[in-house]
């Protein structure tokens, strides 16, 4: 399959998760700010969760696929996939790191504290410093082929935090609240749920365009490098000729 | 790139209309009087108090009725609530109280009771939240929508 045609497909699934995005965060965000009813007890403070939830959930998501990424680049070898991998961290470390300073906001009117070493905040955290000792890492090696591979390796050595980030809650004794929603059911109001999916659906979806457009540009910026450096080896080769 | 340019200010209007509707939306909420003030003026008609439940001074008589002293700055107004039964009516906690200044028997008459609205820390999380996301996005859609400008104008673009 030609580049083009590569392209020309990623843009054409690129426009559904564009608009797909901008429809569900504008009714979320409708729906958030005006139409859902306050929280009994935490008030209006309560509309933090549409933004920050989406935003934490996204960022466990992106790593996910990092992750799967990474095993799968390391099985095929595949540039393309270490492409998006590449990708997928940076925007993972930019979820990660606005869902910690929107928990902190949060965290202040509802615990009276921007910051505390709870479990479910520190193994966060942690998650946020592999990313971007990842994205350190792949600037550091010189080597495009190694860079990749041990990139790859951190990535799926990184995994080991996601679990704990999800049970902190339950096996720790935590300020950070429980899942409201789990295999055990849902512990939340109908009014409070429905803007809390829209937002989690649209925060994905917006991660899935962000990605796309990413990895294209990712993967543009090094096709004209490629190629500017193969047209400038020609240009000397035939001076070097005559 | 007019394209470009032109979707992105849809998304601008969007955004433009969707805070003037929630300013709208919370504008009345965000005005409210402190205890002296409604001493000094007594103003009238309903209005919103903020102020802290003065200790040793709440006294319920039934589910939904409530005595209690609302204290400002040294200066603490009588108030009788009577309404639905309140969930967050406790001393020493500040609260925003909806009704009316009595100037006959100098008591506030509160038909609703709610916590304080900490909006400031609601718009800085969704500011904090989708800002920074929205110009990343602008930056990186505008970047890939030049890099293929410049590939098709350096006839780059072709079947390898």
């Amino acid at each position: 399959m030609t580049i083009h045609r590569v392209i020309r497909k990623v843009q054409r699934f690129e426009g559904w998760f564009g608009g797909g995005a901008a429809l569900c965060l504008i009714a979320g965000l409708y729906v958030g700010l005006i139409g859902s009813p306050p929280d009994y007890y935490q008030g209006e403070v309560v509309r933090i969760m549409y933004i920050h939830v989406p935003l934490a959930h996204t960022s466990l998501l992106g790593y996910t696929v990092l992750a799967v990424g990474s095993l799968w680049y390391l099985w095929k070898r595949d540039p393309i996939v270490d492409n998006m991998c590449q990708a997928v961290a940076a925007l993972s470390a930019v979820f990660t790191a606005l869902a910690l300073g929107t928990g902190m906001i949060w965290g202040k009117p509802t615990w009276d504290t921007w910051w505390t070493w709870d479990a479910r905040l520190t193994s966060f955290t942690v998650l946020l410093l592999i990313l971007i000792g990842y994205l350190m890492l792949r600037t550091f090696v010189d080597d495009p082929e190694k860079e990749a591979r041990y990139g790859a390796i951190l990535a799926i050595v990184g995994f080991v935090d996601l679990p704990i980030i999800h049970f902190s809650v339950e096996w720790w004794r935590t300020l950070h609240q429980p899942q409201s929603i789990s295999m055990r059911g849902v512990s939340i109001s109908s009014g409070l749920l429905v803007p809390l999916l829209l937002m989690s659906v649209g925060m994905s979806l917006l991660f899935s365009y962000m990605l796309m457009v990413r990895t294209q540009l990712l993967y543009l910026d090094r096709l004209l490098h490629a190629k500017k450096g193969r047209l400038l080896s020609q240009f000397h080769l035939s001076k070097s000729d005559s | 790139m007019t394209n470009f340019y032109i979707r992105w200010g849809g998304v601008c209007i969007v955004a433009i209309v969707l805070i003037v509707l929630t300013y709208n939306h919370y504008r009345d909420n965000l005005a409210s009087l402190a205890p002296q003030q409604v001493k000094q003026e007594a103003p009238a008609g309903e209005v919103r108090v903020l102020g802290m439940v003065q200790g040793g001074t709440l006294e319920t008589r039934a589910a939904g009725e409530a005595t209690f002293s609302l204290l400002g700055e040294s200066v603490s107004l009588p108030v009788h609530y009577e309404g639905p039964p309140p969930d967050n009516l406790r001393e020493l906690k500040i609260l925003v109280l909806i009704g009316t200044w009595t100037a006959d028997t100098q008591v506030f008459e509160a038909r609703d009771i709610g916590i304080v609205p900490n909006y400031g820390f609601i718009a800085g999380a969704y500011l904090l939240g989708l800002l920074p996301l929205a110009l990343l996005l602008f930056a990186m859609t505008r970047r890939v929508s030049l890099l293929y400008e410049e590939i098709k104008a350096s006839k780059l673009y072709e079947e390898e």
